[in-house]
């Protein structure tokens, strides 16, 4: 704000939590070190926090550096603020065989309904999640 | 030899061009380097190569030669230069090395046979290495010309390696020159105590192949060194292993004294290298002046580089005063920062604040003076920090001078308003960089701060200055987002770009006045329109006043505009019409020139014939005018055959050349399409007449057609004449007409003459002719005399004729209206 008054600046966020929700779905917290005039932003002591369910995992990262273009959201973390949440943290491996699960189970799900659609003559395309055409 | 003598010549006319012009050979190093960076060489690369190729007996070992000698440790030795020339002197019989060579050698890892042997010779193998690298590639250049005097040409000898072998590496100098790789800052002792044989060492000899493979595999490693500095220093590459024996017997060469004077260029503070990668260093060499007139001034480093040195104050002022001005990159940054890196945030606010305290700007800033300096009023009045003098621009991490005005508090390094235990008295600070803002947004910016200010500072304060990692992005680059974010809120048209802001605060000021009594008028201040001044970009090549033409420089930063073309938009129709009348008049002409062509063939027919006395000739020439006549007739019988069409005619006629060609063809035609043709012209009279408006050119027609005239037949001319009178008015238009005129006298005058010669023509067998004649008086009678145009010529017989027809009464009249009397002409 001080640099930039009037305007959204990261320049304020620097060496602060934050809390960066990708494109490709990850969320990262960590950081925010260093910024450029693309939003590129410098992660330090990231970590990947993986939700499934009301169980989440971290996964410690090191220094991340994301393209400002694959950020979805980000925002600063309060640390102040008191972290009473219903989520339960678990060890990583067991939130990843968690997510891996909920993979397969969509997976089992998705094809389940495919299959149903496919008999009755419908066929709903595949959302492409990447923007990429 | 004799190439050296000749390169002699060369060198004692450099010698004497030079001799007192020092100042156009440094004038000529900086355009070098302008042209071609710090790599340049300066002397002529023929030269080099020659002697290169000479010294080397053609095997091209000077170039690696000189490559490994360039690219070595590139040490400080520019005092050394002296000291081991002037002992290069005193050993005028040593052998010097080509240390370039002694060097891929070491490299290659040879082992070294007897290093206690050769010691001495090492150490000077050793200073002469250094000569070499450090030694400025003009001074090789100028060596290779220097002649090399017959008495030392064991220097010369050992370097040419034409009739002698190469000279080759004394092995003792490996381990020394080994540790020279290592540490290029290691000054040697010059040696030349040690007694380096006269002659070539003819032992330790390799074969041709191994010297070059080693050269080559020498150099690799030197290029990697520091290739990085490549840039930084003039020295270059240049051939490197002639220069030893030049350089001794260079000591009257100009360029010589200049080094004495001058030293050698002085090495980089070795820090550089120690700091990694420096961006602004791979950035070309800058030009002493824009390459092209009127380019855009130019930067060091290119706009995209993130900032390795604190900014000067320029790029301060910049940041928070922006102008639309180009930025040339402060100077500032080629040169190692003045104070630590990283700095406590304090001393860094105080560094981007001095600029503001000081009163004058500096001569860069643009356009948008006003603004900023009603801001700095502004700030001057409000913001009451203490003011020292005028502050140096970098502030060597003393004085405290707060960023928004107010004493810094102890703690808290967070770039917000000062803490709660500021002085009551202080006023509400005012940021500088919020010059383009409305003033009611500001004011509601430092409240908001103030109030976050006062909850959170301490708390921020406190966490960011126990985090070891904080501050990785150091001031200075804040600064440059900033400023990068900064230009690109610059706006020429805020209302086009900021519309909702714009209004909202207009709305806002609106309101707030309609609350407010008009008494209080501080409150309301004038808004500063946050404007920046449009400056026009577009470029104008340079032109000067009276000259012819436009400036030949062009580049592509000012491309020259090479035609001037004006675009006329016109509509489809208008176009379309223009088009067919071009066309057709195209066209026209075109026909007119074939005409031209096969008449004029005609025409130089008769010459052709005389000249030609053969009988076959005269068959052909025969031939061929019959077949240039008929081509004359088919080109106007367009339409119909054998009729010659009307419009062909008249389409001919419009045009100038035209109708001189139909004067000139009419004699060529035969009779029967001559008198069509004449028709055709009486026909279309009036229209023919008012195209030759503009030219008057049908009076040319007179002769031809008088001659067509007095051969046609009475019927003929009955037609004729009835083809002239043709439908209503048009007797009137004809007299009209100079040409009309003439050619109806001339009917009437024929007319006459067949009446007055053959007593029983058929002029009399129809009453047509007495008709026309009587319609032609009647009209003569009537035509105002204003619109009667005088003839070309008045037939004489006209009188008789008209006496014929008309009564006395009429006769006088017409008389008198026409001038015709008996001799009348």
């Amino acid at each position: 704000m001080n640099y930039v008054p009037g305007t959204a600046s990261l320049i304020d966020d620097i060496d602060k939590k934050h809390l960066v929700l990708l494109r490709d779905g990850r969320t990262l917290i960590g950081y925010l070190r260093s910024i450029d005039q693309f939003a590129n932003l410098v992660f330090h002591q990231t970590v990947e926090r993986i939700h499934v369910g009301k169980k989440f995992g971290d996964i410690p990262r090191g220094i991340f550096i994301v393209r400002g273009e694959n950020v979805v959201l980000l925002g600063e973390i309060d640390m102040d603020k008191p972290s009473d949440t219903v989520l339960q943290q678990v060890s990583i491996e067991e939130i990843l065989e968690e997510q891996r699960l909920q993979q397969q189970s969509k997976q089992e799900t998705e094809k389940v309904k495919m299959l149903a659609l496919k008999d009755r003559g419908l066929s709903i395309p595949k959302a492409d999640n990447l923007d990429e055409y | 030899m004799f190439r050296f003598q000749s390169l002699d010549e060369d060198c004692t006319l450099e010698e004497e061009d030079d001799g007192g012009l020092i100042e156009e050979e440094d004038e000529i190093n900086q355009f070098n380097d302008d042209t071609f960076g710090a790599g340049a060489i300066d002397d002529d690369w023929q030269e080099e190569h020659k002697r290169l190729t000479g010294l080397q007996g053609g095997t091209g070992l000077g170039a690696g030669l000189g490559g490994g000698g360039g690219m070595g440790g590139k040490s400080d030795l520019g005092g050394a230069f002296d000291s081991s020339s002037s002992h290069l002197h005193s050993s005028a019989g040593q052998l010097p090395l080509p240390p370039s060579l002694t060097f891929s050698l070491s490299s290659s890892g040879l082992p070294p046979p007897d290093v206690e042997d050769r010691a001495g010779e090492g150490g000077l193998a050793e200073s002469l290495a250094r000569l070499i690298l450090e030694a400025d590639p003009a001074i090789t250049g100028v060596g290779a010309a220097a002649p090399p005097p017959c008495s030392s040409g064991s220097s010369l000898c050992a370097l040419q390696g034409l009739e002698q072998p190469m000279v080759l590496p004394q092995p003792s100098s490996i381990p020394h020159l080994n540790q020279l790789h290592q540490h290029p800052h290691h000054q040697l002792p010059p040696g030349p105590s040690s007694g380096l044989p006269p002659g070539l060492p003819p032992s330790s000899m390799l074969s041709y192949q191994q010297q070059q493979h080693l050269l080559r595999r020498g150099t690799a490693p030197m290029a990697q060194m520091n290739s990085h500095s490549i840039w930084e220093n003039s020295m270059g590459f240049g051939p490197v292993s002639i220069s030893l024996g030049m350089v001794t017997h260079m000591e009257d060469s100009p360029l010589m004294s200049i080094i004495n004077e001058v030293g050698l260029p002085a090495r980089p503070p070795q820090g550089r290298s120690d700091e990694g990668r420096d961006l602004s260093e791979r950035v070309p060499p800058p030009r002493s002046s824009s390459p092209v007139i009127g380019s855009p001034p130019v930067r060091a480093v290119p706009i995209g580089t993130p900032p390795t040195q604190p900014m000067s104050h320029a790029l301060n002022h910049q940041i928070h005063h922006p102008t639309a001005v180009h930025v040339r990159a402060p100077i500032q940054h080629r040169y190692p920062p003045p104070f630590p890196e990283r700095l406590s945030p304090n001393t860094l606010l105080n560094i981007a604040n001095s600029p503001l305290c000081r009163g004058p700007f500096p001569p860069g800033v643009g356009p948008v003076l006003s603004q900023i300096q009603r801001a700095q009023l502004l700030n001057s009045q409000m913001a009451g920090f203490p003011r020292g003098g005028p502050a140096p621009p970098l502030l060597p991490g003393g004085g405290f001078r707060p960023f928004f005005g107010g004493p810094p508090p102890p703690l808290a390094h967070r770039m917000g308003p000062p803490p709660p235990h500021c002085p009551p008295n202080h006023t509400p600070p005012i940021r500088h960089n919020t010059t383009h803002l409305h003033p009611q947004h500001r004011r509601m910016l430092t409240q908001r701060m103030q109030n976050r200010g006062v909850d959170r500072g301490r708390t921020g304060g406190d966490r960011r200055s126990r985090d070891p990692y904080s501050n990785l992005m150091s001031q200075k680059e804040k600064e440059w987002v900033t400023k990068i974010q900064m230009m690109q809120l610059q706006s020429t048209d805020p209302y086009l770009d900021d519309y909702y802001y714009q209004n909202y605060y207009e709305k806002m000021e609106k309101r707030q006045e309609r609350e407010r009594d008009s008494s209080k008028k501080e409150h309301t201040t004038k808004l500063i329109t946050p404007q920046v001044a449009k400056v026009e970009h577009t470029y104008r090549p340079v032109q000067f006043a009276g000259s012819l033409g436009k400036l030949t420089v062009s580049s592509v930063n000012n491309p020259r505009k090479m035609i001037d073309a004006v675009v006329t938009s016109r509509t489809d129709d208008e176009e379309k019409r223009e088009k067919q009348v071009w066309n057709k008049r195209r066209q026209i002409l075109y026909t007119v020139e074939k005409m031209y062509s096969l008449l004029l063939e005609v025409q130089d027919f008769e010459k052709r014939f005389v000249q030609a006395p053969e009988e076959d000739r005269e068959a052909l020439l025969e031939q061929h005018k019959g077949r240039t006549l008929q081509l004359c007739n088919a080109l106007r019988e367009k339409e119909w055959d054998d009729r010659v069409s009307d419009e062909q005619c008249v389409m001919i006629m419009s045009v100038r050349k035209g109708k001189r060609l139909i004067s000139r063809l009419l004699p060529f035609l035969p009779s029967p399409q001559a008198a069509a043709v004449v028709m055709a012209i009486s026909r279309n009279l009036p229209a023919l007449a008012k195209k030759d408006k503009q030219d008057q050119v049908l009076c040319w027609l007179v002769e031809p057609v008088a001659a067509v005239i007095q051969s046609l037949c009475s019927s003929a001319l009955t037609d004729l004449l009835q083809e002239l009178q043709g439908s209503e008015g048009q007797l009137a238009s004809v007299l009209h007409n100079k040409f009309g005129v003439t050619l109806l006298y001339l009917i009437l005058s024929e007319g006459e003459r067949i009446q007055s010669s053959d007593a029983n023509c058929q002029l009399m067998d129809d009453n047509r002719w007495t008709e026309l004649v009587f319609s032609v008086t009647r009209e003569l009678l009537s035509v105002p005399p204003s619109s009667l145009s005088p003839p070309l010529f008045t037939p004489p017989n006209l009188l008789s004729l008209f006496s014929r027809y008309v009564d006395r009464q009429r006769l006088e009249l017409l008389q008198d209206k026409l001038q015709i009397t008996s001799l009348s002409r």
